[in-house]
């Protein structure tokens, strides 16, 4: 099959890209091995830190003077694939965690809510319930940080017949399974009743994030019929809000026309004279598919497209250049909590993007999102925004700003 | 070797970081609070296992094997071989007499083909439903495929065979057991398209049923002489330089994946040689060997689905391609939902309940589509489709069949 | 013995809270004393908890050491029967690779038959069949009756059948003072290390027996023990590679045992000296994961491509004979010093050196040595007394007689509590609701801990359940436990802590061998707890 964009990689960055592409008239296809860690995702996008310095070669100093504008597009571009995402374009927001702290972030899902930095307003009696036996949220540590930051909290719980039957095996209480159950119709309305008839003096209310896979519809209908302020706080993964956003992105791709290998693996590749010409993948076999440029965006170490071991930090597809620190133990630092040198890894790229092979830049290989090097996913808070900025960067870059 | 440059375990059941995706997409979790989910029944489990055979629960055995937990897993790790190698090497309950009877679909095929009509009709009964509900344990719901009163193979023998002799290419034809017995026409729409397009068509010297519905009824010593005899057959076809074309993605998904991993048959000589036939025509197409025409005014309407074992084979976009470009198609793909048959899994009246709440989201989708006929390559898919939403269901080779103008093709291709 | 005793008075009180100290309150409350135990931090945090869990046969130091050899086989015998529940029946190899000199075999199965150790020379090949992930090139294999031991659950029944017979523990307390008359030890001052309360114990007896930590509480008392920290570093593999122990048919050296244990298997182990201010953090160096790995892959080659959990190192207290203040010659045997004899200071006890494995037989040296000072004629019974959780067999036959289909939850229970899951509260669904999904913990067993085994938190609850030593490190069920644990104590800013400093301490062990899945694995935690989770951000 040829296209004129292969993307590898199928999470927010490569989604994002292939959108872009498929929507300024290219073919493409994204080869996606697995689902992405948009499965693991708060429910929130965060751009960068407040007060966060970026380190020499971050991501962002290579987009240059197009990061605000690219930044704006955010929001208008998630909505055309159905994802309505609210924030303030210029300023970071806070969200409530499920440990009952504020994290910043720049723009939410839908029904996220989100709080001014400055003085975040959570209400005086918040009431917390959570499903009977559900152990992916933390309804103690919420109450504390709730508490510390001046509000009275009570804690409930909701029991109804129709978790029962998740309840019954041992392992299978999780927010996806939740949430199947609470896409709509009897059930959910029978929560909210549940949920209503707990409030008392309380004006507001936390719920779990296990509405709404396929929309939003359900957690903005729980919203509307509360009576008293809503506010979602995200499970232990998997992440409803953030599954939601993946397939609300595939979908929008595919109706595109493009075309999603899902579970399918990038294994071959045929480079001659610094230019890729094909990928092959493990389901198609013999089967090579060819493109004009291709992106690679195929994750860190946990989506597997950097590979680590004793010897040190490689790119396992292409076996392009990657930027680490020879010496392992620099790799680490001791306090878990601490930033931890090893998540700055990752390819390295010239000005535009280009992923480098034995320090010469391929001329149509292009890396985009959280494989590259520079980043500082948690310290900074740049995850997502470097997932989507560099989507943008690279898609403008192969079409010439068409996109 | 260098130490830990790559770590590897059985199916990888060492590289699951624990992230549950699998069990978000796992279609059995979702209906039956008995079954542990694919997490917990595969790489946690095995790490149980490991430690002592006694941790083997039984209820693997709800695993439908449809292996959408592999497509999902970011990781790698072949949950679903990991549990059906455990029910393997540890499961001790027997196969029922019942299982037997659904799993041997090539004892049971020949010995139906003969009386098709008697059986037919018996087996569309309600009198039979209700006896094979109370003393067999199949669901009275079901509608059996209806036998063929002649198979395939004796057709093609009759009809086909020296015929095919004119074309100079070759394809050898996997017809599996659906084909054979139950659906001939398939098998007919496949040689003529086959013939239009060039190619002369040989069958398999002794194929059997390439043993999917053994191996998901504990059968795995039947599917491994099954295995073993395929591999086999097809290796004289491979030796004649002949690709092997299918039109299920079962059967070829079994004969791929399924051998090697699991069932330990070393098919390397022949696995790249199989292939689905739309894989087969999109890559002549594509390479320009070979042009279709279609038929002038052909319309319809159609909605794909995406069977379990063709999303882990990962060829759905090849049939999808070609029946996206017929002219006149206005063409859906369904959303990647498990029907819920899983062969002869929604058949056994303890799964019916099961088996419908998991194709709902499937059943709804076409509703809201409301295609002319779904189209899908696999055979027991078709089966639970037609019976839980009334739509057709139709292979895409039977689509191409009939789209395409079999004559102007053949002109075009020089024959 | 009919005294009346005042609140914090005891007949003997035991310092430290390993499976010596357990073992000695154990056998000093069944002897019928009045025992108080004290420790630290929480059970079996020191050498206790950092080794292999390896049931010796003895085999290991048949050639060398023929007294230490007898020890762990007899020894090895009783555990079988007394801590069924602990102890996993593997047997082990010993064998011989090419490098090695096949001459050793010959001296190594005579001398321990020598010892009373069974040793039947196999053909590699069957040694092969029984354990296929052994070495291939072996050219010499002898089976002994190994077998691993867990030394968690092995130190928590010691420590709950000394309560069962009214012994006081008295866990996160320090020691402070040893309080002395003249020249008797009379108790201890102790302070609360949670609420920094402090406490006087009085007892005609003092045990002490802390391990490496036992230097200096004997410092305290006014007594030198020479006594030398060895550092053993180990690797933990993420499954069960090996299901029978493997060892070389060599002199001992490092890094040649290979022990499955629980849901894991250990190699170990190294030995370095290292001075006393770093028993309390040992760190793992990058040189002794590459030696552990290299000489690992030769007991199985597939471990070099296994995933690894984790790295840990303890410290054997070795002690040099009293008469050799040089250290040079040192003893690997039981010590147990009366202090009166030796020093002059009466109603102090040091019980040290041994093993895991004798750690029965030194409590019952060091009770015997209790019972002459106090005139308590009980005889010892340890032996032939079944541990709370062993009395009733097997996991097999214990799941059958607790349930009449045991799911596969309430087998992971009886294969950690033994008989007293049966006191667990597990036949509900919900009972059942897992925790930790890696080892099958479950939310009964968890709250079961936390209301009756001292669990203050994380690390405790990890100990006395398994809960986060699964595949990822508590990953999926810290933040889970430690709801559970919230809800018990009160959720406080502690609570919060608490859950930090468990991850921190999973991170510790997963630091010196962060590279593959493991570093996949941290990533994906570092994502879930700082990012998702919030966890360090200020409240």
């Amino acid at each position: 099959m040829k296209f004129n964009t292969i993307i590898i990689g199928g999470g927010l960055s490569g989604l994002t890209a292939a959108i872009q592409l498929q929507l300024s008239g290219e073919s493409t296809a994204v080869i996606s091995a697995g689902q992405s860690a948009l499965h693991f995702s708060s429910g929130t996008f965060g751009i960068l830190n407040s007060g966060a310095v970026l380190p020499e070669g971050h991501p962002y100093s290579k987009i240059g003077p197009k990061l605000q504008d690219y930044i704006a597009r955010i929001k208008p571009f998630f909505a055309k694939a159905g994802v309505s995402l609210h924030g303030n374009d210029s300023r970071n927001m806070l969200r409530l965690t499920p440990t009952g702290t504020f994290q910043e972030c720049r723009y939410a899902m839908e029904e996220v809510e989100l709080f001014d930095a400055g003085n975040p307003d959570i209400g005086n009696k918040v009431l917390i319930v959570n499903v009977q036996g559900f152990f992916d949220f933390n309804t103690a540590f919420i109450a504390q940080g709730l508490e510390k930051a001046g509000a009275t909290c009570r804690i409930e719980s909701v029991s109804l017949p129709e978790f029962g039957r998740v309840r019954e095996s041992p392992s299978e209480m999780r927010s996806v399974n939740l949430a199947r159950i609470l896409e709509g119709g009897g059930t959910l309305d029978e929560f909210i009743a549940s949920v209503k008839a707990l409030i008392k003096d309380e004006d507001t209310v936390i719920l779990p994030e296990i509405f709404g896979l396929r929309d939003s519809s359900p957690a903005l209908k729980v919203k509307e019929s509360l009576g008293v302020r809503c506010i979602f706080v995200g499970t232990m993964p998997p992440s409803v809000p953030g599954i939601r956003c993946q397939m609300q992105l595939r979908r929008y791709y595919e109706s595109l026309g493009g075309i999603f290998l899902m579970g399918d693996e990038a294994v071959g590749v045929n480079i001659a004279d610094s230019t890729v010409k094909a990928v092959s993948t493990k389901n198609l076999g013999a089967h090579w598919l060819m493109a004009d440029n291709f992106i690679l965006s195929t994750g860190s170490f946990f989506s597997k497209g950097l590979a680590s071991s004793p010897e040190g930090v490689t790119e396992p597809l292409f076996g392009v250049d990657t930027s680490y620190d020879k010496n392992r133990p620099e790799w680490y630092r001791r306090d878990f909590f601490e930033s931890q040198p090893y998540m700055e890894f990752g390819v390295a790229t010239d000005g535009g993007f280009h992923a480098i092979k034995d320090g010469i830049p391929l001329t149509n290989l292009y890396a985009a999102g959280s494989i590259l090097a520079g980043r500082g996913p948690l310290t900074l808070g740049c995850g997502a925004g470097v997932a989507i900025l560099t989507a943008f960067a690279v898609a403008d870059s192969i079409t010439g700003g068409k996109a | 070797m260098k130490l830990q440059e790559f770590t590897s375990s059985a199916h990888n059941f060492e590289e699951c970081m624990k992230c549950t995706v699998c069990a978000a997409y796992c279609p059995v979790v979702q209906v039956n609070p008995r079954y542990p989910g694919p997490k917990q029944a595969g790489p946690d489990g095995e790490r149980l296992r490991l430690k002592d055979p006694i941790f083997f629960d039984e209820a693997l055995k709800y695993c439908l094997n449809c292996k959408r937990c592999e497509v999902a897993c970011p990781s790698g790790v072949n949950v679903a071989d990991i549990i059906q190698e455990a029910r393997m090497k540890y499961g001790k309950s027997k196969p029922r007499l019942r299982d037997r009877i659904l799993a041997s679909t090539d004892v049971m095929g020949p010995l139906a083909v003969p009386f098709a009509p008697v059986v037919n009709f018996a087996t569309g009964l309600g009198v039979t439903k209700a006896v094979l509900h109370a003393t067999m344990g199949i669901d009275r719901h079901r509608t059996f495929p209806k036998y063929s009163s002649r198979t395939f193979e004796a057709w093609f023998r009759r009809n086909a065979l020296k015929e095919q002799r004119k074309y100079d290419n070759r394809v050898a034809f996997f017809h599996g057991c659906y084909v054979n017995y139950n659906y001939p026409a398939l098998g007919k729409d496949f040689v003529k398209i086959m013939n239009a397009i060039g190619y002369g068509v040989e069958l398999l010297d002794k194929e059997q049923c390439c043993g999917v519905a053994m191996i998901s009824n504990g059968m795995y010593d039947g599917a491994v002489k099954h295995a073993r005899n395929n591999v086999s057959a097809l290796s004289k076809a491979v030796d004649k330089g002949l690709k092997i074309l299918t039109t299920s993605s079962t059967c070829t998904f079994t004969m791929r994946d399924e051998y090697p991993s699991l069932l330990k048959v070393d098919n390397s000589a022949v696995r790249d040689s199989i292939l689905l036939a739309t894989r087969f025509i999109y890559e002549q197409v594509e390479s320009g060997a070979v042009k279709l025409a279609f038929k002038d005014g052909y319309k319809a309407r159609i909605a794909y689905h995406t069977p379990c074992h063709m999303e882990k084979l990962g060829w759905g976009v090849f049939s999808k391609a070609i029946l996206a470009r017929i002219p006149g198609v206005e063409f859906t793909a369904l959303d990647s939902n498990c029907c819920g048959i899983s062969g002869t899994y929604g058949f056994k009246k303890e799964n019916y309940g099961v088996s419908q709440a998991i194709g709902k989201p499937l059943f709804d989708h076409i509703a809201s589509v409301n295609p002319d006929f779904v189209a899908c390559d696999c055979e027991t898919c078709k089966w639970q489709i037609e019976m839980s939403t009334g739509y057709k269901v139709l292979n895409p080779i039977s689509v191409l069949a009939e789209a395409l103008d079999l004559e102007k093709t053949a002109r075009i291709n020089g024959f | 013995m009919a005294r009346s005793y005042k609140e914090n008075e005891f007949d003997v009180i035991i310092i430290g809270g390993g499976i010596t100290g357990a073992g000695t309150a154990r056998d000093c409350a069944l002897r019928g004393m009045k025992v108080l135990l004290i420790e630290r931090h929480d059970i079996a945090t020191g050498a206790t908890g950092r080794n292999h869990g390896l049931l010796h046969s003895g085999a290991r130091y048949a050639v060398t050491d023929r007294e230490s050899a007898t020890e762990c086989i007899e020894e090895n015998m009783i555990l079988r029967k007394i801590a069924s529940h602990c102890v996993d029946e593997t047997d082990g190899f010993f064998i011989t690779l090419p490098e090695d000199d096949l001459a050793y075999q010959a001296k190594f199965v005579e001398s321990c038959r020598a010892a009373g150790i069974r040793a039947d020379i196999i053909d590699p090949a069957e040694a092969i069949r029984l354990e296929p992930s052994v070495n291939h090139s072996l050219i010499g294999a002898v089976r002994v009756p190994d077998g691993s031991v867990d030394p968690f659950r092995l130190c928590a029944s010691n420590m709950l059948d000394a309560k069962l017979h009214g012994a006081k523990v008295l866990v996160y307390h320090e020691v402070t003072e040893i309080i002395k008359e003249q020249d008797t030890v009379r108790g201890v001052k102790a302070v609360n290390t949670l609420t920094g309360e402090k406490l006087e114990f009085y007892a005609p007896v003092t045990v002490n027996a802390c391990g490496i930590w036992g230097h200096a509480i004997a410092q305290m008392a006014g007594v030198n023990i020479g006594m030398f920290p060895a550092k053993g570093a180990l690797l933990i593999f993420a499954h069960r590679v090996n299901n029978i122990v493997i060892n070389r048919c060599r002199k001992p050296a490092n890094a040649d045992i290979l022990v499955p244990g629980d849901t894991v298997c250990v190699i170990g182990t190294t030995s370095t000296h290292i001075p006393f201010d770093q028993c309390d953090d040992m760190r793992v160096t990058p040189e002794e994961v590459d030696l552990l790995m290299s000489e690992g892959a030769k007991l199985a080659p597939s471990l070099a491509s296994t995933r690894i959990l984790r790295a840990y190192a303890g410290v054997r207290p070795l002690v040099s004979a009293d008469n050799d203040p040089s250290g040079r010659n040192i003893s690997r045997g039981i010590v147990c010093l009366d202090h009166e004899s030796r020093d002059g200071l009466k109603g102090f006890i040091t019980i040290t050196g041994g093993k895991l494995m004798t750690y029965r037989l030194m409590a019952e040296q060091a009770t015997d040595a209790v019972c002459r000072k106090l005139g308590n004629p009980s005889a010892c019974t340890t032996a032939i007394t079944p541990l709370p959780g062993s009395e009733l067999g097997g996991l097999k036959e214990l799941t059958r007689k607790l349930w009449s289909e045991p799911t596969t939850v309430q087998k992971a229970v009886a294969g950690r509590a033994g008989s007293r899951a049966g006191s667990i509260p597990l036949a509900e669904s919900h009972q059942q609701s897992l925790v930790c999904e890696c080892e099958e913990v479950s939310v009964s067993e968890v709250t079961n801990a936390v209301e009756h085994l001292d669990v203050h938190n994380l690390v405790d609850l990890r100990r006395r359940t398994r809960v986060g030593m699964g595949t990822c490190q508590g990953e999926l069920c810290a933040c889970r436990a430690a709801g559970l644990l919230a809800k018990a104590h009160g959720c406080t800013s502690k609570a919060r802590e608490d859950l930090k400093s468990f991850m921190t301490e999973r991170w510790k062990g997963m630091l010196p061998i962060a590279w593959g899945d493991t570093l996949r694995e941290s990533e994906y935690t570092q994502w879930v707890y700082n990012h998702v989770l919030g966890l360090n951000n200020s409240i």
